[in-house]
């Protein structure tokens, strides 16, 4: 054995890299985020019992295992053609919601505060969590991080692992709670309300009282119209769960709303010859390149587009502020990426009132909380949101149940298109007639595409400030003109 | 070195992601070996605030994981300390804090954790890890038995 420093330029480590065409002027003609793709799920999948599923698929994306869960038991429940039980649907969702508000919650303190609090021209070694906390103090800092254990103890709760739940089983869950977890779940639920309306304070008292930032989150850079897609209930409210998936156009108009087994009918997925990795757009829009607008299929799956999908939040606190973002912001739909995060922080507080909601719903001991599947398999599509995006999981099985064919769209892969296009735009106000004002260039690149919390195999796990970032910059001919670094070495 | 310090031993890695699941088949051969009341094992494909959560409360930590570096041969077996983890630690998440950025939020909000010298990792020279499968590649399967060895080494089992 030996001794060695660890050079971060491998997948393991992981880097962000970001590929800058230029054209014959100089211009920024494209702009692409470089992600590794995990291969060979589908034939990985093949000729398993189906399921299995929900306890493999969590394996696949280690940040959200809960969202690949649900999302395989909703298909497993198509499958087999079984109705869960009102509480086994409840259950599920309450341990889903949980889940929203400890993922959301690393996102914005870890990832995207940083940004924010200390200022996206700090320098970058205290541009990071650590930062944050010495700015805004220990005491605070322990209680979000205290927040966050509690959202993951509702997990292990009625998950049965904190890690990668298998409490939901084809037909419902695997378990129901007595009315001493209830109780405790309530609890919980009443403090992560106050977690949710403390994240929209402190975004409104650094944020919004700050020129600098409300100028940046309105700049035309940041400010990329297109399609939205999100699921919404009966009331067309968001849901992160159930429901059907709703799409509108750039001026915020009802495109399509379709159910998770017509999924194939709106979305199509483009292949380009320089990636494996594919690109979803609108089937009836059409592919026109990585471009906006209402001609262009591109669509976004991401909590602004949930919020700008649906007509409104189905929980009074996040209701409220919901109405304060579209005021503020000047109406529906929001177009501008970096409002991510602050659409983010409503959903917080969404999940964390509905974890409320749940835990006193009346029916929510109720021990009937699985049927037994009775039917003959044969093919199921369910979708859930996952905090990341619309996630589809469609699988076709044989008579016993053996999987034939399978095939999933994730949270990430529908903003692969978008991410492209804002780090483009992000790009194009920074370099004009082959003149690259470096300064500041990754930072707004890295905001540009952090905003979106990709979920990919390498780019995005270090601290903020400290990912490992490459930027290429390519001359018409293809030829690297510039090359702009930070921690790579 | 004192034996009776309680430790926590963690396979990290995505056990069907090919040799991605390492330290996970590492851990489970040293279950099976070393059957200890201060030692316990764990599995986990995450890192950051929940691997935090993880390792809270213990005395001793050793993780075994799979890595890559630039002049690695696959199946080579590292020993380290957070210290030699300059920018991140791969811990099976791209959402979250790296593993000694983990560990100062942790220590700065006064979670009982080990001190870095208390934390080892045994590392294993991957080859393929995008790739969906459940068994690692021959070079990478025959590092098992030699990171079996040096976990029982850090537990004051070794053969020497």
């Amino acid at each position: 054995m030996r001794k060695i420093s660890i050079d971060p330029i491998t997948r393991l480590e992981g880097h962000g890299k970001i590929e800058i065409f230029l054209d014959e002027e100089g211009n920024v003609a494209n702009a692409y985020l470089v992600i590794p793709e995990l291969r060979g799920f589908e034939k990985f999948a093949e000729g398993r019992p189906v399921e299995e599923m929900p306890r493999i698929t969590p394996r696949i994306c280690g940040v959200c295992p809960e969202a690949h869960h649900m999302a395989s038991a909703k298909a497993c429940d198509a499958v087999y053609h079984v109705e869960v039980p009102p509480t086994g649907k409840k259950l599920r969702e309450l341990l889903y919601s949980a889940f929203y508000v400890a993922d959301h919650a690393v996102h914005f303190y870890i990832l995207a505060a940083p940004d924010f609090v200390l200022g996206p021209d700090a320098p970058p070694a205290e541009r990071n969590i650590l930062g944050v906390i010495h700015k805004i103090g220990v005491e605070l800092g322990s209680k979000i991080i205290r927040w966050h254990a509690l959202g993951m103890d509702i997990i292990g709760m009625l998950g049965g692992k904190t890690i990668h739940p298998v409490g939901a089983l084809p037909g419902g869950v695997s378990k129901a709670i007595n009315e001493e977890e209830r109780a405790e779940i309530e609890a919980i639920g009443h403090e992560l309300v106050e977690f949710g309306q403390f994240g929209l304070q402190l975004f409104h008292d650094v944020v919004l009282e700050n020129k600098g930032y409300v100028d940046m989150i309105l700049s035309e850079a940041f400010t990329t119209p297109m399609y939205y897609m999100g699921l919404v209930d009966e009331n067309n409210k968001v849901n992160f769960y159930d429901g059907k998936v709703r799409v509108v156009d750039p001026e915020g108009n009802e495109f399509v709303k379709y159910a998770p087994e017509e999924y194939l009918d709106v979305v199509a997925e483009h292949v380009e010859p320089w990636t494996y990795l594919k690109f979803p757009y609108l089937k009836k829009v059409g592919w026109k390149g990585f471009v906006t607008g209402k001609d262009s299929g591109v669509y976004q799956a991401t909590p602004l587009s949930r919020l700008n999908a649906a007509d409104g939040m189905a929980t009074p606190r996040a209701q409220e502020a919901y109405e304060q973002f579209y005021e503020t912001m000047g109406g529906k739909p929001v177009h501008n990426t970096l409002a991510m995060h602050w659409a983010r922080l409503i959903e917080l507080l969404y999940a964390a009132e509905r974890i409320v909601e749940l835990a006193t719903d009346p029916e929510i001991t109720d021990p009937h909380v699985r049927n037994i599947p009775t039917e003959t398999p044969d093919e199921g599509v369910g979708i859930v949101e996952a905090p990341r995006g619309t996630l589809t999981h469609h699988y076709i099985t044989d008579e016993r149940g053996i999987m034939q064919k399978c095939n999933l769209i994730v949270g990430t892969t529908n903003n692969y298109a978008p991410i492209s296009i804002s780090i483009k735009k992000a790009a194009q106000a920074l370099i004009k007639k082959g003149q690259v004002i470096s300064e500041g260039l990754l930072n707004r690149v890295e905001m540009a595409f952090r905003a979106y919390d990709p979920c990919m195999a390498c780019a995005t796990h270090t601290m903020p400030g400290q990912m490992p970032l490459e930027v290429l910059i390519r001359d018409a001919d293809g030829n690297v003109v510039e090359r702009l670094t930070r921690f790579v070495e | 070195m004192t034996l009776a310090l309680k430790t926590l031993v963690v396979g990290l890695g995505n056990p069907i992601l090919t040799d991605d699941g390492v330290g996970i088949h590492v851990v489970r051969a040293l279950a099976v070996r070393c059957r200890r009341d201060d030692v316990t094992f764990a599995e986990a494909s995450l890192g950051g605030l929940r691997l935090l959560d993880l390792i809270a409360g213990y005395e001793r930590v050793v993780l075994v994981d799979a890595i890559q570096t630039r002049d690695g041969k696959p199946g080579d077996v590292h020993r380290l300390h957070p210290n030699d983890l300059r920018a991140s630690l791969h811990s099976g998440s791209t959402h979250d804090l790296s593993l000694p950025g983990a560990l100062a939020l942790g220590r700065g909000m006064g979670m009982k954790l080990p001190d870095d010298e208390a934390i080892t990792i045994i590392a294993i020279e991957v080859e393929d890890v995008l790739t969906f499968g459940e068994d690692c590649t021959p070079a990478v399967a025959a590092a098992i038995p030699r990171a079996v060895e040096a976990v029982l080494a850090e537990l004051g089992m070794g053969r020497a």
